[in-house]
């Protein structure tokens, strides 16, 4: 059995572990927080197709991104219900941008101002959306000027009660006319759209009369679900069958390929990337002042084991366990930590702040590296020394 | 100090130890400090053996090069320059792998003790044990002897935040030891004791060195321990300048202070006459000296008769402790006899420059000579 050096000279001086461990976790805090609100991000924004129920995705070649405003013909929506294998074929209708709401009854007697929201309109008689949720209310919005709210919308449209539940009962005013707020919803808030509201597309064409002599004769998002066959077949079927104004995608190409477009075209995607970098950097000095002031306080018994004969190769697995003890160590509470961010921080935003294992296992793989970068820094010098020279 | 015969025996037994069985071989060993326009030479062109078993304590102001020197020999430092062996390994280029593997042979002790906190004494000792993949079953029973004949066995589990300044010091020896090292090396390793700790470690030593064989080299300045010392070595200025050996020194002083000249000189001159001296064997029958050759040395007998021989008459014979060849020697002559060993006979040698100085040091040198002289005619 060997002395298990590394755990015991990492352990021996509590006060000085709990800095190092806090060091660490620090770190670790830093890149989830990073890697977090760029997840935020991504899955914030996607969010609204995740919530459909369907296989494929058509909509205008030029839509860069979900927020932008580019629509087509409904015309192409009735070719690819023609299709063979599917199933149904449902026009999702979005407005984001002229859309001012606001609640009419506030706590306060202060009325607020109008914020804009993002509406969704969908034919009530088709399947849209995954969420039990909604479609248990779906009755309720064949009444004229209602709504479902999304309950994570930002409380400055006028919430400001602690019942989330209460939200689903009051009125507001959309476009500077009345709505009947019927239920409620859960999707989230994004980096660009404060709320949601959710309505039947008869509603939807009153409220955005703007769009034309018919407003839902343009189609934001057209979702199709298929029948039998697998959504990469059916997307080739319906590309094949439709001219190349409207792109088609499974869903699953359409999240990456709006997560492709933040991560990669907008600066805010590289922003938190270097923010997660800045992270690791951080980690690595602070890691590096951690292990090479505990090969510095051990510097002569280390130097002692090297004239008694222990070769380089024990120093460097010495060093390596100091490594992975001090990166488990640190990543525990750092994981703690960050998941009470992500909470806190979640119900602040009404972003998604999502923990999963993959993405906790990419930042414990890099507090391991950081770790380990810091470590070889560190010993290099008891390595390359001859003995007499670290006495 | 009496000689007995014994002594003498074991002396000239030693006196010219088996080159191929010396522990350390230093052989124009010269080492530099520094590099570019900083660069400055810390040894020079030092030679010296040490045998095994054999205790030297190596002295000098600071900065004379000692510890470098046995840094060096502990392969703790490259060597630059001139040859180093430790058991028949030459240092200079050796590979570091081999440089680690030899190093095992080889406990060093320093003046602090560099244990680790972390650790009880029984796991520090256990690290050194771990170098040669001993087994625990094996190692458990080694270790616990070993600190226990160092007077720890009540504390074998103690952590050294627990232990005193001397019993750190005693792990640190149980750590060095364990594996039954060739060679120890200690810097100062009393240093931060008080007298009594001190003399525990010395006295360690000296059973290490009688028992196992292992040679001993310490650096001090502590002079209460002088007298463990087979041999003392002085560095000045990067060179050995004296390499005395103590008991070899004590023994022919012992002898020629009987020789009136000598008999007046200090303790410390005498010592150095005495490391001067040469030893040289006769077979029995092998002239010594010739009758009508130019005079050139002195000579005392360590061991053995020897028969005066003037114009092919015997005249006289001389015995251990006798010395002869003054004569030519004082008066400048040829040599006035032959002198024959008539049994292997050992003998100590000066020269007559050395002779001479000790002479003009001796102001009723002269009368006693030929006294001397007169009495043996």
């Amino acid at each position: 059995m060997k002395t298990p050096i590394a755990w015991r000279n990492l352990t021996h001086n509590k006060r000085k572990l709990l800095v190092a461990v806090s060091g660490v976790a620090f770190a670790v805090v830093l890149m989830f927080q990073q890697t977090g609100f760029e997840n935020a991000l991504f899955d914030s924004t996607v969010e609204i197709v995740k919530q459909t129920d369907c296989d494929v995705i058509i909509f205008n070649r030029a839509r860069f991104a979900l927020s932008s405003e580019l629509r087509f013909k409904r015309d192409y929506m009735n070719m690819a219900a023609g299709i063979k294998g599917v199933k149904s074929a449902s026009p999702l209708f979005i407005d984001n941008t002229i859309a001012l709401f606001h609640a009419t009854q506030t706590a306060t007697s202060m009325e607020p101002k109008p914020r804009p929201i993002r509406v969704m309109g969908f034919d009530l008689e088709q399947t849209v959306w995954a969420s039990e949720e909604i479609n248990s209310q779906i009755q309720r919005l064949r009444s004229p000027d209602s709504a479902l709210i999304d309950r994570l919308s930002k409380p400055e449209f006028g919430f400001q009660f602690d019942d989330q539940s209460l939200i689903g009962t009051r009125t507001g005013e959309l476009l500077k006319s009345d709505v009947e707020l019927v239920g409620t919803f859960k999707m989230g808030r994004d980096f660009a759209h404060e709320g949601n509201l959710i309505m039947s597309a008869r509603n939807f064409a009153k409220y955005f009369g703007y769009r034309g002599i018919d407003p839902l004769s343009v189609v934001d998002l057209g979702l199709i679900k298929g029948q039998g066959i697998s959504p990469e077949k059916l997307r080739n079927r319906i590309r094949a069958a439709l001219p190349p104004a409207v792109a088609v995608v499974t869903k699953s190409e359409f999240v990456d390929r709006e997560v492709a477009f933040w991560s990669a075209s907008t600066p805010i995607g590289i922003i938190f990337k270097i923010g997660t970098a800045m992270g690791f950097a951080v980690g690595i000095i602070i890691c590096y002042q951690i292990l090479a002031t505990d090969i510095a306080d051990h510097l002569s018994e280390l130097a002692t084991l090297k004239a008694m004969g222990y070769s380089d190769n024990y120093f460097r697995s010495l060093v390596i366990s100091e490594s992975l003890i001090l990166s488990i160590l640190g990543f525990i509470p750092g994981l703690i930590f960050s998941l009470l961010i992500f909470q806190f921080s979640a119900e602040m935003t009404g972003l998604i702040m999502l923990m999963t294992i993959p993405r906790a296992a990419l930042i414990f793989g890099l507090t391991v590296i950081m770790c380990l970068i810091s470590g070889f820094i560190a010993m290099r010098k008891l390595i390359a020394a001859d003995p007499a020279s670290l006495f | 100090m009496k000689t007995d015969s014994k002594t003498i025996d074991e002396l000239l037994k030693n006196w010219d130890p088996d080159p191929n069985s010396l522990r350390v071989r230093v052989n124009g060993l010269g080492h530099y400090y520094g590099t570019g326009d900083a660069r400055k030479q810390v040894l020079f062109n030092n030679t010296l053996n040490i045998s095994p078993g054999e205790i030297v304590i190596m002295t000098g102001p600071s900065g004379s090069g000692k510890t470098t020197l046995l840094t060096l020999i502990g392969t703790l430092r490259s060597v630059q320059e001139g040859s180093l062996k430790i058991m028949d390994t030459e240092l200079l280029g050796l590979p570091s792998k081999d440089i680690v593997e030899l190093r095992k042979n080889i406990g060093f002790f320093f003046q602090a003790h560099n244990l680790f906190e972390s650790l009880s004494a029984y796991q520090n000792v256990r690290m050194a044990c771990e170098l040669v993949n001993r087994k625990e079953s094996e190692a458990k029973p080694k270790i616990e002897q070993v600190l226990t004949r160092l007077g720890l066995g009540e504390r074998i589990h103690y952590k050294p935040k627990s232990l005193s300044g001397g019993q750190k010091q005693r792990v640190a020896i149980a750590r060095g030891v364990i594996n039954k090292p060739k060679l120890i090396l200690a810097d100062e390793p009393t240093a931060a004791l008080d007298a009594e700790s001190g003399r525990e470690v010395v006295t360690m030593f000296q059973e290490l060195a009688s028992q196992t064989g292992c040679t001993i080299l310490i650096v001090t300045h502590d002079n209460r321990i002088l007298d463990v010392a087979d041999r003392i070595v002085n560095m000045v200025d990067g060179h050995i300048s004296s390499n005395v050996m103590v008991q070899r020194s004590a023994t022919i002083c012992s002898i020629i202070r009987e020789f009136p000249a000598f008999s007046e000189l200090t303790a410390s001159n005498l010592t150095a006459v005495a490391d001067s001296m040469e030893l040289r064997r006769f077979d029995a029958g092998q002239p010594i000296i010739q009758q009508g050759d130019v005079g050139t040395e002195f000579f005392v007998i360590a061991k053995g008769d020897v028969d005066i021989v003037i114009d092919g008459n015997r005249v006289n014979s001389l015995k251990s402790g006798d010395y002869f060849g003054e004569v030519a020697l004082i008066k400048d002559q040829p040599r006035n006899a032959t002198v024959l060993a008539k049994e292997p006979t050992s003998c100590f040698v000066l020269d007559k420059d050395e002779f001479r100085s000790i002479i003009d040091a001796s102001a009723t040198f002269e009368d006693e000579v030929r006294q001397a002289i007169f009495d043996r005619q």
